[in-house]
């Protein structure tokens, strides 16, 4: 299967499955809302009967927001003016390709997402292999099956993407980086060999994602138990099909290129008042939409051109959901007939 | 060694006049037979006529100066004291290094080959009379400061026979220095070489005696005023920027070339060379200031932003001249540093250096800023040179607010920018317009430091971490309330007279404060008192809006027997009660003003000096909002928001706006982290 054909059956995939985009998106919010109103507690607090919260409401105000920061620690140092529009989206990669570290709240409610959304993972990648509805009983089913396989394999993906980070990261952008520019006094040579430089950790970065995410498939789709086996099998898998896989995940890549262009090219700015601050909040949360469908699309197209490249093309392993019968009927499964009334 | 061997012609023609009551000077004479010394608008007691040679090779210079000092004070110096900058680099246990370790911002760890050091190599009274002599082996080194023996930033050389008042002395040194890799202001990277405080200067003698302070990382220098006569050799072919301007270059049979330049009534010199520049001349013209050449050493990088430097020189030669008082040299030399040379946003007499990027949208606070505040310090240190070791407030604050102003008159708008991916790419945020009191006046960084130190402590003295709190951001403030507070033209004044009045001079704090009270007409002593004087902070507030509909209850003059108590409508509806509180230490009078809901307002003014204070007025209409010092005079309030009150708060409607712009900004990050799952 080429990696387009992947690509535009994974879209057919995910556009068949609504319910597990509005439910991802749902996730993200409720794990996210919780903080959001701490904040705005935060917000509310410091602008108490102030006459500055008349034109932070109606628009910004800048002295207030600086004088806010000036006495604000943990969540309120997140809530910075450049994360307004597209300075979030900026500010998020660029941190993450920076190694940026953000605020303790912030840390731990990622790391809660992310354990959350590795139980789903089980959940949605079944049902994006399966291509059908599995309701929420065969859902939920498949997150509890894969759960402990999936946290397994997360532990290995933590270590591996630990020593990318931790060691290769500032391999290249400390050491190598330091020495090649040290005695640079042109800013576009230093900047050529930070592109550079995020290429080759791209790369590894890339490599490491799509083992994991061939392991996560494998794991799911033919119901494997061993996480080291799932791994090492997903990186023969992307060593057999290296320019497919490779070709797949910049047909994704590409696509968060467009929805972050358009987003970059739609999003007028901070919120003002009225309409347009719907409208901008609006179109953000459009674009936080937009990147779980995309999120979706890479699992299923992955999946697919996993499923693609079996024996059996569509063959998805168990679990068919077998619930436990209630605990009366069980009762009186259980029971003796000898020892009947 | 053409320069040392005319000088040395010179001063054998000068003869005895080694030490005599007539000043001689050297460098001048050296330069006679080109140019007739202009008329002096300076002092000139401390002259120097420099050979100097660059060797890129072995990042070293090898240099010779002769000194013509003349004591300009009423007491005799038994001994000479001079700066040796470069020693600050010279290892870690330097005054300048340990101080930069309290800053925050420590240093990379220098590599063996980034230190730089400085080496009197002799020293010796030129002339025949009985002064004269080698005082080489008298050299030691002193740290007036702190004691620091490790030190050797300051040279003392015991003198034979003292310098009376009036009497000028012809002292030769010769030095060679390894040039560092710029830990701060100067060095050398890859073939960018920018040198300032690279030769041996002499303090400034006072009264008092030697004001020649170590070098220290917060704090920047201090000079006589005097000519400079100097010839630099350099690879040929390298492009060489200086203080004052080229008069002649020769080629040198050895590959170099010899770049003479001259200046006078500066008090120090600092030059750049590299191969690398390019070179870009544009002018100042202007219908009631002199011209001024200006010349542009740019980056490669950087060529297409070669108009936006010069508009930005142009804006201060325009606004400064105009505002305080004409640039009277006719050229300046911008340089445009090369990236990470740490030597951005410098100031020297007629060169300075400004600061960009490469990647650079319109509207960006830099290079403007930086240029305009750079070229500013030609008249807030240039021109009246203030001692930057023990005031620095007096040329950075002065500076700093009169940068801000000029770039409101001129640069406006400018907006937040933030630089992503490694500090190289650039984003606009166009819904944050830079505001003068914030950024340009500095009132967030002011709220940081805010206590650190009284602003009339010697400068060095300023705990390092705080110190630019104090220096730059307090004076910009308080420089902008009293601009509030007196309004423009009178400050206008007060700078224009008291530049008038200390150009090619030092002035000491009290000279600025007996200019502002005399020509404002106001004693302002009691202000100076509380930002000068003193580290409090101001933080005036409303501390609670009442306007309710009154009632009389009770009994009125005589109660008859039996009488019940009346309630009945007061001919007034609302009663309006404001408290004010005066949260900080510093004090300042300031207008309370009471809005109500038909638009009509009333207004008290208190002159702040209670803890609180409560303000009463009866309407017939309900209050709207309460605010204190409501046209924001005080800029050094750091707690501006808590300076009004309304009856009808939309703090819920702001946060809830807020909030739900964060949010995205947190799903998104929650997203950009669902890499790893």
């Amino acid at each position: 299967m080429s990696p387009r054909a992947a690509f535009r059956e994974g879209l057919h995939r995910v556009n068949g499955a609504p319910a597990l985009l509005a439910g991802t998106f749902a996730v993200t919010l409720v794990v996210s809302l919780p903080l959001a109103y701490a904040l705005q507690g935060m917000i509310a607090a410091h602008l108490g009967s102030s006459l500055a919260a008349d034109t932070a409401a109606s628009g910004t105000n800048l002295e207030w927001w600086r004088e806010f920061l000036s006495q604000a620690n943990g969540l309120g140092t997140t809530f910075v003016p450049t994360m307004t529009g597209f300075g979030a989206v900026l500010d998020n990669l660029s941190g993450f390709l920076d190694l940026s570290r953000p605020a303790a709240t912030i840390i731990g409610v990622t790391v809660a997402w992310m354990v959350l959304w590795s139980f789903l993972t089980g959940g949605i990648i079944d049902r994006l292999a399966r291509a059908k509805r599995t309701r929420s009983q065969g859902f939920f089913a498949a997150c509890g099956l894969h759960v402990w396989r999936l946290l397994r394999l997360g532990v290995a993906a933590l270590i591996a993407y630990g020593i990318l980070f931790r060691y290769v990261h500032g391999w290249i952008f400390d050491d190598a980086y330091g020495a090649l520019t040290r005695d640079v006094t042109l800013e576009s040579t230093a900047f050529a060999i930070r592109v550079a430089g995020y290429a080759i950790f791209g790369m590894l970065l890339i490599l490491c994602n799509v083992i994991f995410d061939y392991a996560r498939i494998r794991i799911i789709v033919e119901d494997r138990r061993s996480a080291i086996g799932a791994l090492l099998a997903g990186g023969r898998f992307v060593g057999r099909h290296p320019a497919q896989v490779l070709g797949l995940y910049a047909l994704n890549a590409l696509a968060f290129l467009l929805l972050v262009i358009l987003y970059a090219g739609l999003v007028p700015g901070a919120p003002r008042s009225g309409l347009s601050m719907w409208l901008t909040l609006g179109l953000g949360e459009l674009y936080i939409f937009g990147r779980h469908y995309l999120k979706l699309l890479f699992y299923a197209s992955q999946t697919v051109f996993f499923q693609g490249a079996l024996a059996h093309a569509a063959y998805t392993a168990a679990p068919v959901p077998v619930w436990p019968d209630s605990p009366a009927a069980e009762m009186i499964g259980n029971a003796d007939p000898a020892g009947q009334p | 060694m053409f320069g040392r061997f005319a000088a040395l012609v010179a001063l054998v023609m000068v003869g005895d006049a080694a030490l005599s009551g007539t000043p001689q000077t050297p460098a001048a004479q050296t330069a006679a037979n080109q140019q007739a010394a202009s008329v002096p608008r300076s002092p000139r007691n401390a002259n120097y006529a420099i050979t100097a040679r660059l060797d890129p090779g072995s990042r070293t210079i090898t240099g010779d100066e002769i000194l013509t000092w003349r004591n300009t004070t009423n007491t005799a110096a038994s001994t000479l004291r001079f700066h040796l900058y470069y020693n600050a680099w010279r290892n870690s246990d330097s005054t300048w290094l340990r101080g930069r370790a309290l800053t925050g911002r420590p240093a990379n760890e220098p590599r063996r080959s980034d230190w730089g050091w400085i080496d009197v190599t002799t020293i010796r009274i030129i002339g025949t009379g009985t002064a004269a002599g080698d005082l080489t082996k008298r050299m030691r080194f002193i740290a007036p400061d702190d004691g620091n023996e490790a030190d050797r930033t300051v040279m003392e050389v015991p003198l034979d026979r003292a310098v009376g008042p009036g009497e000028t002395l012809n002292v030769q040194i010769a030095w060679s220095s390894r040039v560092p890799r710029p830990f701060a202001r100067t060095g050398a990277i890859s073939n960018y070489y920018f040198l300032g405080q690279w030769f041996p200067k002499i303090g400034v003698l006072e009264n008092s005696g030697w004001n020649c302070h170590q070098f220290h990382a917060t704090t920047e220098f201090f000079a006589d005023f005097g000519t400079y006569d100097v010839r630099l050799t350099v690879p040929r072919g390298w492009i060489v920027g200086a203080t004052g301007t080229e008069r002649d270059r020769r080629d040198e049979a050895d590959g170099t070339t010899t770049h003479h330049y001259y200046e006078e009534d500066v008090h120090d010199f600092a030059w750049t060379a590299s191969p690398d520049f390019v070179e870009r001349r544009a002018r100042f013209e202007h219908s009631t200031l002199p011209p001024v050449e200006m010349r542009l050493l740019l980056q490669k990088d950087h060529v297409g932003q070669a108009d936006r430097h010069f508009e930005a020189a142009r804006a201060a030669l325009k606004y400064y001249g105009e505002w305080f008082g004409p640039y009277p040299y006719g050229h300046l030399t911008i340089v445009d540093p090369a990236w990470q040379s740490n030597t951005d946003g410098m100031e020297y007499p007629t060169l300075i250096t400004a600061g960009t990027s490469w990647l650079l949208p319109n509207h960006t606070e830099d290079p403007e800023d930086v240029t305009v505040h750079e070229a500013g310090h030609q008249f807030w240190y240039g021109i009246v040179a203030t001692n930057e070791f023990e005031d620095a407030w007096m040329d950075e604050g002065i500076n700093t607010y009169a940068t801000a102003r000029v770039m409101e008159e001129r640069f406006t708008p400018t907006y937040m920018a933030r630089r992503y991916f490694g500090g190289f790419v650039p984003w606009l945020f166009r819904d944050f317009p830079r505001i003068r009191e914030l950024d340009g006046d500095r009132l967030t960084s002011y709220r940081t430091g805010a206590k650190g130190d009284v602003q009339s402590t010697a400068s060095w003295r300023y705990w390092p971490a705080s110190a630019g709190s104090i220096t730059y951001d307090k004076t910009a403030l308080w420089m902008h309330t009293l601009e509030r507070m007196l309004g423009w033209e009178t400050l206008q004044r007060i700078l224009s007279t008291y530049f008038t009045r200390f150009a090619f001079k030092h002035p000491k704090p009290k000279d600025f404060f007996d200019v502002a009270s005399e020509v404002s007409g106001r004693d302002l002593t009691w202000f100076f008192d509380e930002v000068y004087r003193s580290s409090d902070v101001f933080d005036y507030g409303v501390d609670m809006l009442q306007s309710e509909r009154q009632t009389f209850e009770g009994f009125g003059d005589k109660p008859a027997a039996g009488e019940a108590p009346r309630t009945e409508l007061r001919p007034t509806q609302y009663r309006t009660t404001v408290v004010v509180r005066r949260h900080g230490e510093g004090i300042f009078p300031v207008d309370v003003r009471a809005v109500f809901e038909n638009k009509e307002e009333q207004r008290w003014h208190w002159d702040g000096k209670d803890r609180w204070k409560m303000f009463v007025v009866d309407k017939s209409v309900r209050a709207a909002y309460a605010q204190v010092d409501p046209e924001h005079v005080l800029l050094l309030d750091v707690r501006f928001s808590n300076n009004s009150m309304t009856l009808a708060p939309k703090a819920g409607r702001a946060a809830r706006k807020w909030s739900l712009a964060w949010l995205i900004w947190l799903q998104d990050y929650l997203l950009t982290s669902g890499f790893f799952v």
